[in-house]
């Protein structure tokens, strides 16, 4: 397209030219001059069905009204949905769309991003004529592990059935019965369980389809979105993290034309569990080799969480004084998972580099076999966001990269095993052997953000908190060498350090710690009382 | 001229003609005490209207239960932040959402009565209680048990539509 102009055409919208690419159609062109326009089936990353009957434009020269997502656009076509006719078309396609709409939107959980609320508050006539009384239909029916449906306020868009049909081809949905008995539902004994199927509660304009596990929790007019990427697997889709003071709620695909177009899969939405308190390793657990005089954490005094920083603080500083002892950087051993930033790899291996001089690093890295494996949609066999930018690092740096295999035969050499551990362990099925691996080095620092209770037994490890991926930030490379960059949110777990500050720490710099911004705990009883003076 | 403007501005004439004030005022209520504006307030108590807006009423469907379905409107339209819910999924299904705690903190809730009004079922109102005075230290986090069935209301006030005939009636 770059500067071709016989594959550009020109229309007007709304008296605004513009210039579009040939095979588009009128709703895009719509979308590119920035008009409003109506709509509820289109959906770009899905077939056209024109069912809605909203997205009506005038086309001159036409004396017929048409709908813009099937109409394509043509050399000097003129179109607009400015006339008073358009408008009252729209206006009683909306009022046909409401006439079996239960009034549900206080306990609804699409209520704040509803299609069809915010399509009737710009679109809508505001004055119902219709008395009738509303067809029932089944409420709260289960369609799975994962999604319910709610048939009565289905608009019937066949946006979700046209999903299951196209895009994850499973083919679980579909509309049954005729007019206003229409529903959607399930295929006999189907149950909507593949691995792409909560998408559809996303591309569900209104309540009908919503999903178990974010059900209640939260209205979504408290949250604030972020923009983020899935650590899940390397092909790092982009997306919407919702969270508030209260935690993180839930993820949501972005829109990527250069990744994940508008998807995302199933396994991935449980990104935001690892990233609330719940999971997450908040406190210095020192192994209990170590005597609490050089290192005196976790006694009951410092148990508290304000103490965290100051422990890992000293964690840090006693790893420092040990790496120090050890003039041979071969009993050194750093073991890395695929799952950190290349901000993160680029700092810690500089000042082990620097200081230790070590040449050589051990790769954890458990789907060999898998590593392929594609399933022609997202899912990707390598569950790690940032293998590639681990390698390209690693390489810029000289260092050594070796298959964590290897530490069968040299574990026991080892004085010092320093571990970035995985973020969700999940996706490490060899986490067992690991740790016959670690009780064979001398000492053993793991850092993570996710707390791993198998650790717990094991008494030569101390297990340093980390930040999470979204506070800790950086670049993540996917599988075909996407460069995606983090923005930084707010911390969760007050005064956990990250890459940068332990690297400052084991350079003997001083560090700053920022207060925090979400509530660590649940707010209190009244503890109000009045004292004089 | 100066001089005429520093007599006005001299503050002890003020305070005389305050004083007369007070003093005619203290007489007339001497000899005429009906007219008294003033109450002697822990003994003698001002009768105001039944539809006074104090202190909040969550009201019951016929059942008993809870009217309210955790749409968290109230909380999103206070202006004090003050109310708190947590919401539940019901395992009747034709009540799918409900409270599983309702909090209003009253020392920060400033009476000014947008909950009702932006309540969709009628499930909170203000209610014509405006004496709640309590010991330090006592709870002010009113809970459910307090809000919709405090002995004052006998049993619950009853919500003016219920979601059975909402449904019976076809809307």
């Amino acid at each position: 397209m770059s500067g071709k102009n016989e594959d550009l055409i020109s229309c007007s919208v709304n008296g605004k030219t513009i210039s579009v690419p040939k095979n588009t159609s009128a709703i895009k062109a719509f979308k590119i001059a920035e008009q409003d326009i109506a709509h509820y089936c289109y959906h770009p990353g899905l077939s056209v069905a024109g069912c809605c009957r909203l997205c009506m434009i005038e086309i001159e020269g036409n004396p017929r009204t048409q709908i813009a997502c099937n109409t394509m656009v043509t050399e000097g076509m003129k179109i607009n949905n400015q006339s008073k006719q358009i408008k009252e078309d729209v206006q009683w396609g909306l009022d046909f769309h409401l006439l079996n709409h239960p009034l549900d939107c206080p306990i609804c959980d699409q209520a704040g991003e509803c299609g069809l609320q915010d399509q009737y508050m710009k679109f809508g006539q505001y004055k119902p004529d219709m008395n009738q009384k509303k067809v029932k239909k089944a409420k709260v029916v289960s369609l799975g592990e994962k999604i319910v449906l709610d048939s009565e306020r289905c608009i019937l868009c066949s946006r979700c059935v046209r999903f299951t049909d196209e895009v994850s081809k499973t083919h679980e949905l579909g509309i049954f019965n005729r007019g206003d008995k229409s529903e959607v539902g399930t295929f006999n004994g189907k149950e909507l369980n593949n691995d792409y199927a909560l998408n559809t509660v996303d591309i569900c304009p209104v309540g009908a389809l919503t999903s178990k596990d974010f059900r209640f929790k939260q209205r979504v007019w408290y949250l604030k979105k972020a923009e983020a990427i899935c650590t899940g697997c390397s092909t790092g889709c982009s997306i919407y993290l919702d969270y508030n003071e209260e935690g993180f709620f839930r993820v949501r695909p972005k829109p990527n034309e250069d990744n994940n177009s508008y998807w995302m899969c199933d396994e991935g939405r449980d990104l935001y569990q690892h990233l609330n308190k719940e999971k997450r390793l908040v406190k210095v657990y020192p192994s209990k080799k170590v005597s609490t005089s050089n290192f005196a954490v976790s006694s009951s005094s410092s148990s508290s969480s304000s103490s965290s920083s100051s422990s890992s603080k000293k964690a840090i500083k006693y790893l420092k004084s040990e790496l120090e002892n050890i003039k041979d950087s071969t009993k050194i051993g750093v073991l890395v998972t695929g799952q950190y930033s290349v901000e993160d790899y680029k700092e810690f291996f500089s000042v082990l580099k620097e200081k230790n001089s070590i040449n050589q690093i051990y790769h954890w890295f458990d789907q060999k076999n898998s590593k392929n494996d594609f399933d022609d949609l997202l899912i990707r066999g390598d569950k790690n966001p940032n293998t590639k930018g681990l390698l390209e690092v690693a390489k810029d740096m000289s260092l050594k990269v070796i298959d964590s295999s290897e530490l069968k035969n040299t574990a026991s050499n080892l004085e010092i095993l320093i571990v970035l551990g995985p973020e969700y362990k999940k996706f490490f099925s060899t986490i067992d052997e690991k740790l016959e691996y670690f009780k064979q080095a001398l000492q053993v620092f793991y850092f993570s953000s996710v707390k791993l209770d198998s650790l717990d037994s094991i008494s030569n490890v101390t297990q340093i908190p980390l930040q999470s991926l979204v506070e800790r930030g950086g670049t993540y490379i996917n599988y075909k060498g996407l460069k995606q960059k983090l923005s930084i949110l707010p911390q969760v777990i007050p005064k956990i350090l990250s890459f940068s500050q332990i690297a400052k720490v084991l350079n003997g710099e001083k560090i700053q710690l920022e207060p925090l911004f979400l509530k660590t705990q649940p707010v209190k009883d009244n503890q109000f009382s009045f004292q004089k003076n | 001229m100066k001089v005429n403007r520093n007599i006005k501005t001299y503050f002890l004439l003020s305070t005389f003609s305050g004083m007369k004030f007070t003093f005619f005022k203290m007489l007339k209520n001497l000899f005429n005490k009906k007219k008294m504006i003033t109450l002697n307030y822990p003994e003698e108590k001002y009768k105001y209207s039944s539809r006074f807006k104090g202190t909040h009423v969550l009201t019951v469907k016929k059942d008993g239960s809870l009217r309210c379905t955790a749409c968290m409107l109230c909380a999103t339209n206070c202006p004090a932040q003050c109310i708190k819910i947590t919401a539940d999924e019901h395992k009747d299904s034709s009540v799918e959402k409900y409270p599983i705690s309702y909090e209003i903190d009253i020392l920060r809730c400033v009476y000014c009565g947008f909950c009702e009004e932006a309540c969709p079922v009628d499930a909170i109102r203000m209610g014509p209680e405006w004496q709640t005075p309590d010991k330090n230290g006592s709870k002010f986090n009113y809970d459910i048990r307090y809000l919709a069935y405090r002995p004052q209301l006998k049993g619950g006030v009853e919500s003016s539509l219920d979601d059975k005939e909402r449904h019976s009636w076809g809307i």
